[in-house]
């Protein structure tokens, strides 16, 4: 359970870094 | 296989940069987090092979979470989420990483993934085995961390520049990734966890 936990908090930490890098916007990626 | 799925995702994001890598690294374990609830409640379980070290060291009674069907059918509802939360593309993208999971545990897993949900029929189980080989596996892996942390720097970088911001940021998540995957594939090859 404390890995499970682990993951999700490298997934949440490393998401918010990721979204301050200024990549294309996901919403409507296909117009 | 922990590590070379997270890897895995983070090479997709740099092919795929338009779609976020929270949702893909979410996505790449998408079916060992169903698997979670299903473990605890005794409806999918985990059998420790005799004499086998503590990497890969078991057989997965995973009938329906890592059935081919049973895959198949998660991953179209993560794709199904996603596409209607951001795009159709990336709906796509979502969903062929979570199916990556189970041709990845096709290669390492001991011939324990059903066709059918619930092995329905009884029909013969697949998996090639590599855990069988250790080092093999977790050589594999560590290529799919290292690779992943580099395609995803390459691209992280050139977005930074092409938006002119300082590629810190790029860096910091880059090396976030490869220490972070190296660090859950030493827990699993020293079967501190899984």
């Amino acid at each position: 359970m404390q890995f499970i936990v682990g993951v999700l908090l490298f997934v949440i930490v490393l998401g918010a870094l990721d979204s301050r890098l200024p990549w294309p916007p996901a919403k409507g990626a296909d117009n | 296989m922990i590590a070379g799925h997270f890897g895995f995702a983070a090479a997709v994001k740099g092919r795929e940069p338009a779609t976020p890598l929270w949702a893909l690294m979410l996505a790449t374990v998408w079916l060992d987090l169903v698997f979670v609830p299903l473990f605890v409640t005794g409806i999918e379980t985990l059998q420790k092979v005799p004499g086998a070290g503590p990497y890969g060291g078991s057989v997965i009674h995973a009938d329906y979470t890592h059935s081919l069907v049973g895959a198949m059918l998660l991953s179209l509802f993560l794709a199904a989420a996603a596409a209607w939360a951001w795009s159709a593309r990336s709906g796509i993208v979502i969903g062929l990483v979570s199916f990556s999971h189970w041709l990845l545990d096709l290669v390492v897993h001991r011939s324990d993934l059903p066709l059918l949900p619930g092995n329905a029929g009884d029909l013969p189980k697949l998996g090639f085995g590599l855990w069988r080989i250790p080092i093999a596996s977790a050589a594999i892996e560590l290529v799919l961390v290292i690779t992943g942390a580099l395609l995803y720097w390459r691209a992280a970088a050139a977005a930074a520049r092409a938006a002119g911001s300082r590629a810190l940021l790029a860096i910091t998540s880059s090396l976030l990734i490869l220490v972070f995957g190296c660090f859950v594939l030493v827990l699993d090859v020293t079967g501190l966890v899984g």
